[in-house]
């Protein structure tokens, strides 16, 4: 810490952190270490239709993360996502059976998807309650909806509604993954350069300190369930049109991902701190390792065991890099 | 009466970052008396305590328990070497009964394996509270217990662990006359049994009525241990106070305009009662009284984080009734809190942000200026001169008074301002930043802004206001022009002796 006096007119500098010291840097290093070797061990992992496979694979992925993201940051999550998923991709399956108009299924994917969030958000700001118990209770009622409305019944679509999930641009670049990259943007600079972002990170790092500079706590953290929201429908839209199925339990495991990448990617859970950068980083490893699994055909049972252990494994990056720098973690093990 | 000694400390220092809240104290207690610490807000009392029970590790000095040299206390620790700290409400369990709370983890065993044996343990229990003279149900479950009920609980408790020192901080100030009575009695009896007791309190007369030596402190020291018999309340008053005049701010009188703000038997049921004062412009109006008296919550309600029960507020002649802290900002009120860490300071966020963060939710822009935000940001740490290196240290990682000069600095950005709250403004800050925020609410109260300072610390409130209202239990009772009041005269009124 420099403590030097500075005249009045200067301009306070800009910080210098050493790009090493990013944890979206690390992210990186793993990501092309991993490549190589399963692109070493088999080669069709470098070619362009894997690659594109990749892509499209994670752009849901990454929609749900960038909410997430938002509700990490503000000091919230969201557990229920995955089961949101399932349920709107139903609801909307059905409509399009039901050859509804595509202006009616955008509105209804969104309109349902955002109400779902809020209803997570509202009850634990109104009960007071973590909305990660809220959330777990409205997982069930989101699955539960979804098994009654369809009544446990497989909603295939022939065919219909395509072009979200299974374009190609130029042949190569899948729509969803642009739609993916859009969002990180948006996200990104919706929490860089507005107002309403600033608000997420000051209610994430201090509600008590937010509230008496005059932040509201419940409008603000109402916002970032109502984005979430509305990033699920959107990420429920492009699922279903690319696997051209619906049941109640499409999404589901989802949550778990991008809780994962989010935590990896560097906004810890208590909130106030983050970027989409690592966010963004953070998806792309989750996809890399998943596809890397089915190239080197590991069992899909197992693959569950290896995302399991990745969550955890990010929790652990998020307590170390908490703790270091301020020697915490040093003297407990010393103690040890 | 002076038996053998339980308890010795010696030249312990505490330091909290800049700030030495404990100078080289000793400190004595002996088996069969009680030992009463007086002294200020932020004399040191419960830190001295706190070492004692092992919450708090002092940087240097030594501590006896019975003899024997102890390092490293820990609470738990604490309370194997028989020193039990009574709390106001912690360390029960609400959800079970008296008699199981005395036992709560050495519970009494019945014939039957993994049995707890209830009956006896509230005959046990019974017989604890007739020797101290209590009458407490055994099967009354805690959470239907008086505050006073759970204190004498917790001393039972403590004698059931057998314990030889006892602790009690402010035990009486939310008990009423009679439970007050009911307690000191205890204490007496519990003194004639052979225990040492340790007892802090504001309230000099309970000091008086059950010492048998009490020791003061003063700005972290001990001024002095002395015997009960030998001292009387006036001269324990002059040496909690008299200070050295180096330590008074210098101030220079600002011209005072008119009436700003005006509050009206405002009330909050149970915390305010009834108050009523006027600030004028340029005028710095200190709040005075002892922590719990009711301050922080009166000048909470004049910005909208609490809201009154009753009583009015004007401010420029017209009533307002605040909201919530964005209406009255938006009304020209600025409110610096007390402890910076808690409500004060957004951690994790760099200087910048946390300068900004009320101009920019005055501002109706959705999207953030940047560039402006560096300015203007710049410029107040130029202004007020922070420590910080660049524009991404975090706000965690600075002192405590450059801390408290970037939340203020936050405040200085609302200019359309007219009443600026300052609770505590040099709490745990050093002495350069502290005499630097005197000059900016000097320079405010320049530009006919009004100025509310509520503090704790003696020096502060007589060097700075020009006018003084004194809080006691809720109260504002007596407001006094500052011109020639001395420490002694306001702690007495603090006190209300």
């Amino acid at each position: 810490m420099a403590h030097s006096k500075r005249n009045n007119n200067s301009v306070l500098p800009k910080g210098k952190k050493p790009i090493r010291k990013n944890q979206w840097f690390f992210l990186l290093l793993a990501e092309i270490v991993l490549a190589v070797i399963t692109g070493s061990i088999n080669p069709r992992f470098f070619g362009i239709s894997n690659i594109t496979n990749i892509l499209e694979q994670i752009a849901v992925l990454g929609i749900l993360a960038s909410g997430m993201t938002m509700l990490i940051i503000s000091g919230e999550i969201d557990i229920s996502v995955g089961a949101n998923i399932g349920l709107v991709s139903c609801v909307v399956a059905m409509m399009i059976k039901n050859d509804a108009d595509y202006l009616w299924i955008v509105a209804v994917a969104l309109g349902l998807a955002a109400f779902n969030s809020l209803l997570v958000g509202a009850s634990s700001l109104i009960f007071k309650a973590p909305s990660f118990i809220t959330s777990l209770g409205f997982l069930s009622v989101f699955r539960g909806t979804a098994y009654a409305i369809t009544k446990g019944v497989f909603q295939t679509i022939y065919g219909k509604f395509e072009a979200l999930g299974l374009t190609r641009l130029w042949g190569l670049l899948p729509l969803g993954f642009l739609i993916g990259i859009l969002i990180y943007l948006v996200t990104h600079f919706l929490l860089k350069y507005t107002k309403l972002g600033r608000h997420f990170y000051a209610v994430g790092s201090n509600p008590a300190a937010a509230y008496l500079s005059g932040i509201s706590i419940f409008k603000t953290k109402l916002l970032a369930f109502l984005i979430n929201g509305l990033l699920v429908g959107l990420a429920s839209m492009i699922l279903l049109s690319r696997v051209g199925a619906a049941q109640p339990t499409t999404g589901s495991g989802l949550e778990l991902r991008a809780i994962g990448a989010v935590v990896i990617g560097g906004t810890p859970l208590s909130g106030g701190k983050g970027h989409i950068l690592g966010t963004f980083f953070g998806v792309l490893l989750m996809g890399i390792i998943s596809n890397a699994l089915n190239m080197l055909r590991v069992n899909p049972y197992f693959q569950e065991v290896v995302f399991g252990l990745f969550i955890v494994a990010s929790l652990a990056v998020s307590a170390f890099s908490a703790y270091s720098g301020k020697g915490v973690l040093k003297r407990r093990l010393k103690k040890d | 009466m002076s038996g053998e000694t339980l308890v010795e400390m010696k030249n312990i220092v505490k330091i909290y970052g800049e700030h030495r809240v404990l100078k080289n104290v000793d400190f004595d207690l002996r088996a069969g008396e009680i030992h009463c610490l007086v002294g200020e807000n932020g004399a040191g009392k419960s830190t001295l305590i706190k070492i004692l029970s092992g919450a708090v590790m002092p940087d240097s000095g030594e501590i006896l328990i019975l003899g024997k040299h102890v390092r490293a206390l820990n609470p738990r620790l604490a309370i194997e070497l028989g020193i039990t700290t009574v709390y106001q409400d912690a360390e029960l369990v609400d959800s079970l009964t008296v008699a199981e709370n005395v036992f709560l983890g050495n519970e009494l065993k019945s014939t039957v394996p993994f049995k707890v044996n209830k009956r006896k343990q509230a005959e046990e229990a019974r017989k604890i509270f007739d020797r101290l003279g209590i009458n407490l149900d055994p099967d009354e479950y805690v959470a239907n217990l008086s505050t006073a009920q759970k204190q004498m609980l917790q001393i039972a408790k403590a004698l059931h662990r057998s314990a030889r020192v006892i602790i009690m901080d402010e035990p009486t100030s939310s008990l009423g006359l009679e439970e007050t009575r009911a307690l000191l009695t205890i204490l007496k009896s519990l003194r004639d049994q052979g225990l040492g007791i340790i007892y802090i309190s504001h309230y000099l007369s309970e000091v008086f009525e059950i010492a048998d030596r009490l020791t003061i402190l003063k700005d972290g020291e001990r001024v002095g241990t002395y015997s009960s018999k030998e001292i009387d309340v006036g001269t324990v008053i002059k040496k909690m106070v008299g200070r050295d005049t180096a330590m008074f701010f210098q101030r220079r009188r600002v011209e005072i305009g008119e009436t700003l703000l005006s509050v009206k038997s405002l009330t909050k049921n149970g915390i305010v009662k009834n108050v009523t004062f006027d600030v004028r412009k340029g005028e710095v109006f200190g709040i005075g009284g002892l922590v719990g008296s009711g301050r922080t919550e009166l000048v909470s309600m004049i910005y909208g984080a609490i809201r009154p029960d009753s009583g009015e507020i004007f401010l420029n002649g017209q009533k307002i009734a605040p909201r919530s802290p964005l209406d009255a900002m938006k009304k020209g009120i600025c409110f610096v809190s007390e402890d910076r860490k808690k409500y004060g300071i957004l951690p994790g966020r760099n200087v910048v942000e946390n300068i900004m963060v009320v101009k920019n939710n005055l501002s109706k822009e959705f999207f953030l200026n940047l560039s402006e935000e560096v300015a203007l940001s710049s410029q107040m740490v130029g202004k007020l001169s922070i420590a910080v290196a660049d524009r991404d240290q975090l706000i965690e990682e600075l002192s405590g008074g450059n801390q408290q000069k970037t939340i203020i600095g936050r405040w200085l950005l609302n200019t359309d301002a007219t009443l600026y709250i300052f609770d505590e403004p040099t709490k745990g800050v050093d002495i350069g930043a502290r005499e630097q925020i005197y000059e900016i609410m000097l320079e405010l109260a320049e530009k006919g802004k009004a100025i509310i300072m509520v503090s704790s610390d003696m020096p502060e409130l007589l060097s700075m206001s020009d006018r003084i209202g004194v809080m006691r239990n809720g109260e504002m009772t007596n407001i006094l022009e500052n011109k020639g009041v001395a420490e002694e005269q306001l702690i007495r009124l603090f006190i209300g002796v």
